[in-house]
């Protein structure tokens, strides 16, 4: 026994790392199952209402399922389609033709704060439940 | 109107069959007429702990089939007044459990007996969850090891959830945890869960603490319950176990390593 040795402290009972390590599986285990579980569900149904109105590509939808230790978040990000996208080709030509202050027929880059431009995304559709 | 307990652990090999034959003996010893019904369709082992394998003609399926009357299926101990056995089929698998037909069978037995012990298959399928869905009591059989503790309180969860008296709101089934295979040398040594620890995690009762013992797989052998043999530890621990059940105030025993006294001390280390 080196003189060393008497300084280290001495690793813990496998029976303490044990209880330890139920301690913290359980934790986590026991939140998922407390209380009926209605985010999955509610997960599907927002994005069955948006799909109404908009057509959403599965693809640009990104939906991330936090579970914590008292409170869980749905966070739901949605890439809306552009207007180009919705539209038929034609109709949109004509619309930005129409537009005041666009002598030239390009798309107007301004455009209004409440149309859902190019690529814009829904941000956090964030919901909270807490435990 | 008799008492449906279960005998459940979500864990297979920690000894639920073992406890059901030596808390049904236990009971019937006390003089409650008992039955303990194996719920491990197609793989029946009751009838082998029990001692009563090649007495078995009808069986738990064949009742719920119509195919034999209850008292046709129920095996009479020969060792225990009040103590029947109603073993299952070896050959038919747990979609042959349907909830109406073991209601039926658990109904007409509750009339004529004080205690169902039901024995519960590992795992939280069918079989499992027939067998604890109509429980007043459940005793949790679990060993001081980690996975058994963690599939205990998956258990926990499954009888808060999904049982007959938490679907219709009821009073829950009372939760009872029966430790088992506990060596208490071991856990002096800091290797394994103290009763405490797993007390600590699973937060319900304690109704006994099993020790660890060579007598458990003596008694197998010969298809004896463990209970019968009261010169054993584990014996002893099982008849204390159920007393408490019975509401009795019974100190817990084995649970801590015997002081030795100077004479035995001597003798060993001269040994």
């Amino acid at each position: 026994m080196s003189i060393f040795s008497f300084f280290r402290s001495a690793p813990k009972p496998s029976a303490v790392q044990a209880k330890e390590r139920l301690q913290i599986v359980m934790a986590h285990e026991r939140v998922g199952r407390s209380g009926p579980d209605y985010l999955p569900m509610l997960q599907q149904e927002l994005l069955a209402v948006i799909a109404k109105y908009v057509d959403i590509d599965d693809n640009k939808v990104e939906v991330k399922l936090d579970r914590g230790g008292d409170c869980s978040t749905l966070e739901v990000n949605i890439e809306l389609p552009s207007r180009d996208q919705i539209k038929p080709p034609k109709a949109d030509a004509k619309a930005a033709e129409a537009k005041p202050g666009t002598g030239n027929g390009k798309p107007d880059p301004a455009k209004p704060a409440n149309a859902p431009s190019a690529g814009s995304v829904l941000t956090n559709g964030g919901v909270s439940k807490r435990h | 109107m008799g008492k449906i307990i279960v005998m459940t652990s979500g864990k297979g090999g920690v000894g639920k069959t073992t406890s059901s034959a030596a808390f049904a003996t236990g009971l019937a010893l006390r003089g409650f007429k008992t039955v303990v019904i194996d719920f491990d369709v197609g793989l029946r082992n009751l009838d082998l702990v029990m001692g009563c394998e090649r007495r078995v003609v009808f069986d738990f399926i064949n009742v719920i089939n119509g195919e034999a009357k209850l008292n046709q299926a129920l095996i009479k101990d020969k060792r225990v007044e009040n103590l029947y056995i109603l073993p299952t089929s070896q050959t038919r698998d747990k979609d042959a459990l349907t909830k109406d037909g073991v209601e039926r069978i658990l109904n007409e037995l509750c009339k004529d007996f004080d205690y169902i012990v039901c024995d519960s298959p590992a795992g939280i399928e069918r079989g499992a969850l027939m067998s604890l869905y109509f429980a007043d009591h459940a005793i949790i059989v679990t060993n001081p090891e980690v996975s058994s503790v963690r599939d205990s309180d998956r258990i926990l969860g499954v009888l808060n959830s999904k049982s007959r008296r938490a679907e219709r709101g009821e009073e829950p089934v009372t939760q009872h945890l029966l430790l088992t295979r506990y060596d208490p040398e071991r856990v002096e040594k800091g290797e394994m869960l103290k009763v405490d620890d797993v007390l600590e995690i699973l937060a319900i009762p304690l109704l006994g603490v099993i020790p660890e013992s060579q007598a458990v797989l003596r008694a197998s052998n010969i298809g004896m319950p463990v209970i019968l043999d009261e010169a054993s530890n584990a014996g002893q621990a099982y008849l204390d176990a159920v007393g408490r059940f019975l509401g009795e105030d019974v100190e817990h025993r084995f649970i801590t390593v015997p002081k030795k006294g100077l004479f035995s001390r001597l003798l060993r280390r001269s040994a």
